[in-house]
């Protein structure tokens, strides 16, 4: 049989990769009607690769340190080629997926996609909005500036208030009791390096769970 | 569950499948357009509305107020209305941990509490019933973030509005809900939907109308200059405020005249690389944090001076006298102080000489400097106060004013030989633009908006 050069490309990769179980298994899947509202998981999971994306490039000039942290940023905004437009797709993303997220939540909540055999794949979802919400709480602070810096205080303080914990979770959160050189360190170790890593895997045995199950059908009046 | 319903359930969703669409292409297509849409959204806002700015962090200014980022506000607003329960209010954890902590279990355990197979809408009001009235509570907590939730004393009627909307209402529609659920375990669907909708309006209502009573605070947050031009230019207004009486204008001053207690004191030119070259940027705004107390420059940092300036306001100065002074930075093009004026062109206090005084006077003629009881902080001021007020008078070309900023000082009637005014600036003399745009002025009335001078200006006729 006469085959192209690519033909024969694909057909070693395929043989060792697997690419055409890949096909049917990934892509070429069944599934139920769905509408809009099930393009909410993955415009979450294109968010947080956007928000991966552009936050890999500001951590090429950003400084965390309480004397830099505020004029890295002035100068990413105002020095930088395009580094206001990253910025700004990074700021406006945040608030974008956590409401993305929430609003998928929600749908799943409503249509009932929570229950067998889909239960941890929500026990999972939970876990996925603590997670987001903790990356909007770390990363606001990392601009070091006033707003930041006084809501930080009033929500770590807000932590400290658990009875007989609050303690040690203020210090914890902190790194000292007041806010300081430490906070900023370990709230943008948390926003770039922790949670990150917590998410991705989250994510990965979500759609795990999600290829396995398939995307659950609307409910109709027999269910 | 048990088995057979788990049967059923698989297999009714194989035969959903039969009728159903392709992940590839038919389900992709959707997420791609979706994803790509958000993009272009994001794009869009930030190049059009950008990034709100805030001043630099200040540990010492205590009086800020905090905002958390938008989607945190709910429950900041909560935990100010909880605040205002008697009694209860007062036990903080409850509100900050406990109710929290029930909602966040509530949505950890959902599908481990709600173990029915029913998925349809309407076998599963309860749950959606709850749910929507937290989203409503969550919205309308939002939108009332911002409306103080006490006014001191008195009666103050958007202060109960919002604990109606934000607290009783969704906390009565919570128990009766339950109580429907689980004690009259016959409610019907329709009744329990009312109850849903009629808690939400009500909530709706009361949120509108504490939106409409509530007095609107301005909130005024300091402008925060972000080019680098801006940051030099509030640098030097700054530094022309608090310094210049010491160390003059262009910091070259090594002898210091006319200031009370350090008359004749010696002092290093700040303006030159002895200075300059030793203190870096953290060090410079340390000392002038901290000041020189032994030798008599007193601390301008917040934490030490009640009155003195933020933390961003000291890197101001410091960005100027390195971009002014330093040699070994590139001096940026600032935009003159005023705009240049042509000829027959009546200057405005807006526009030319409130810039001109804030550089020039007002580091000696403000509140809680004794230069005569002549204070030059407003029009008003300006025009009326001081010891032998008035110092200006319209039209007049001999006003005291313009003899002392022209070298002219004015002599004492009383005592001959002495001297009632020196010359102003004491100890510099004007440039001849702004000594002109100070005659043009006073001659042309003194007036005070850009519109007024445009309409006392004449154009030349060529
Ligand atoms: C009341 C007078 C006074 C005022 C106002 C004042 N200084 Fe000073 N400043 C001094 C004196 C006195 C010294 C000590 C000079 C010395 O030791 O050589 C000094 C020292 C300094 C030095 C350090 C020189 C060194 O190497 O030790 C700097 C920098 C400086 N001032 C900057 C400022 C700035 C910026 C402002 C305005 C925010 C300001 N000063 C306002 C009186 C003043
Ligand atoms: C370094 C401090 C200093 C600066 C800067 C300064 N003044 Fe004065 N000014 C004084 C003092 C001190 C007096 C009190 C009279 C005297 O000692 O000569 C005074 C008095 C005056 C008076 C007389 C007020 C009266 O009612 O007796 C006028 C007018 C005046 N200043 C105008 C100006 C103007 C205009 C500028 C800005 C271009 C200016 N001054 C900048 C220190 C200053
Ligand atoms: C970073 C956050 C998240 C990502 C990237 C994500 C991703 C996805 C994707 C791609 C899907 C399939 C498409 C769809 O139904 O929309 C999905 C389904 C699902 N998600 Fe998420 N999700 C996230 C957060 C959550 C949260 C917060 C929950 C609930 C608490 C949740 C629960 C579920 C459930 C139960 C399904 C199955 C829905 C069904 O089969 O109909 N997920 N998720």
């Amino acid at each position: 049989m006469q085959s192209t050069l690519w033909q024969k490309i694909y057909a070693w990769l395929d043989e060792r990769l697997g690419l055409d179980n890949m096909y049917t298994g990934l892509l070429d899947r069944p599934e139920p009607l769905g509408n809009w509202w099930n393009t909410l998981g993955s415009a979450s999971l294109f968010l947080f690769l956007l928000q991966g994306a552009t936050g890999i490039f500001l951590t090429v000039y950003y400084t965390p340190s309480p004397d830099h942290a505020y004029d890295s940023i002035q100068y990413i905004m105002n020095d930088v080629a395009f580094g206001w437009l990253v910025r700004g797709i990074h700021h406006w993303g945040a608030s974008f997926m956590v409401m993305v997220v929430f609003i998928h939540m929600l749908r799943v909540f409503i249509t009932g996609s929570y229950k067998y055999p889909r239960e941890l794949t929500w026990l999972i979802g939970v876990g996925l909005l603590l997670m987001t919400l903790g990356m909007g709480f770390t990363g606001y602070l990392l601009p070091w500036h006033q707003m930041a810096y006084w809501a930080t205080t009033v929500a770590t303080q807000i932590a400290g208030s658990v009875p007989f914990l609050g303690e040690f979770i203020l210090k914890a959160l902190r790194g000292g009791p007041d806010l300081s050189a430490l906070t900023l360190q370990r709230f943008f170790a948390a926003h770039i390096w922790m949670l990150p890593a917590a998410l991705a895997a989250l994510i990965g045995a979500h759609l795990y769970l999600i290829i396995k199950h398939g995307e659950s059908a609307y409910p109709d009046k027999e269910d | 569950m048990n088995e057979e319903s788990k049967k059923k359930i698989n297999e009714k969703y194989e035969r959903t499948l039969l009728k159903g669409e392709r992940f590839w292409p038919d389900s992709i297509f959707k997420d791609v357009i979706m994803s790509f849409g958000i993009f272009l959204l994001l794009i869009l806002l930030a190049t059009f509305l950008g990034v709100h700015d805030s001043p630099k962090a200040d540990p010492s200014d205590t009086s800020y107020v905090p905002r958390p980022e938008w989607y945190f506000l709910f429950l900041f607003k909560f935990l100010a209305l909880y605040g205002q329960i008697p009694v209860l209010g007062k036990i903080e954890f409850i509100a900050t941990i406990i109710i929290p902590g029930i909602a966040m279990g509530l949505l950890v355990l959902l599908p481990f509490l709600d173990k029915t197979p029913y998925r349809y809408y309407t076998k599963r009001i309860f749950p959606i019933s709850i749910m929507s009235l937290l989203v409503v509570s969550m919205v309308t907590l939002t939108l009332m973030a911002d409306i103080p939730t006490t006014a001191g004393e008195g009666i103050y009627i958007p202060g109960i509005t919002q604990v109606i909307a934000g607290l009783i209402v969704p906390s009565a529609a919570f128990i009766i809900l339950t109580l429907m659920n689980f004690v009259f375990k016959t409610t019907s669907t329709k009744v329990m939907i009312w109850t849903t909708v009629v808690s939400a309006v009500l909530m709706i209502t009361f949120t509108g109308a504490t939106l409409a009573l509530a007095p609107v605070t301005e909130k005024t947050e300091a402008a925060v200059a972000s080019t680098l031009e801006e940051r030099i230019v509030a640098g030097q207004d700054l530094y022309s405020v608090h310094c210049v009486e010491c160390h003059g204008e262009d910091g070259k001053v090594t002898t210091i005249e006319g200031v009370e207690g350090l008359e004749g004191k010696a002092v290093m030119a700040i303006n030159g690389k002895d200075v300059l070259y030793t203190l870096n940027d953290a060090t410079m705004a340390e000392v002038i944090a901290y000041g020189r107390p032994d030798a008599g420059m007193n601390p301008f940092g917040k934490a030490y001076n009640p009155e003195g300036l933020a933390k961003g306001e000291i890197d101001y100065i410091v960005t100027f006298m390195r971009y002014m002074w330093d040699d070994r930075f590139e001096r940026p093009v600032i935009k003159p102080l005023f705009p240049a004026l042509a000829a027959g062109e009546v200057p405005s206090y807006d526009v030319h000489i409130a810039p001109i005084v804030k550089r020039y006077c007002v580091s000696c003629h403000r509140p809680g400097k004794d230069s005569n009881a002549y204070l030059m902080d407003t029009y008003e001021n300006i025009t009326t106060s001081g010891d032998n007020a008035p110092s200006i008078k319209a039209g007049d070309a001999n006003s005291p004013l313009l003899q002392v900023i022209q070298g002219t000082p004015i002599p004492d009637p009383d005592n001959p030989g002495q001297n009632l005014v020196g010359v102003m600036p004491p100890k510099s003399t004007l440039k001849a633009d702004v000594i002109d745009a100070w005659m043009r002025w006073v001659m042309a009335g003194m007036p005070r908006t850009a519109e007024e001078a445009a309409a006392l200006s004449t154009t030349p006729t060529p």
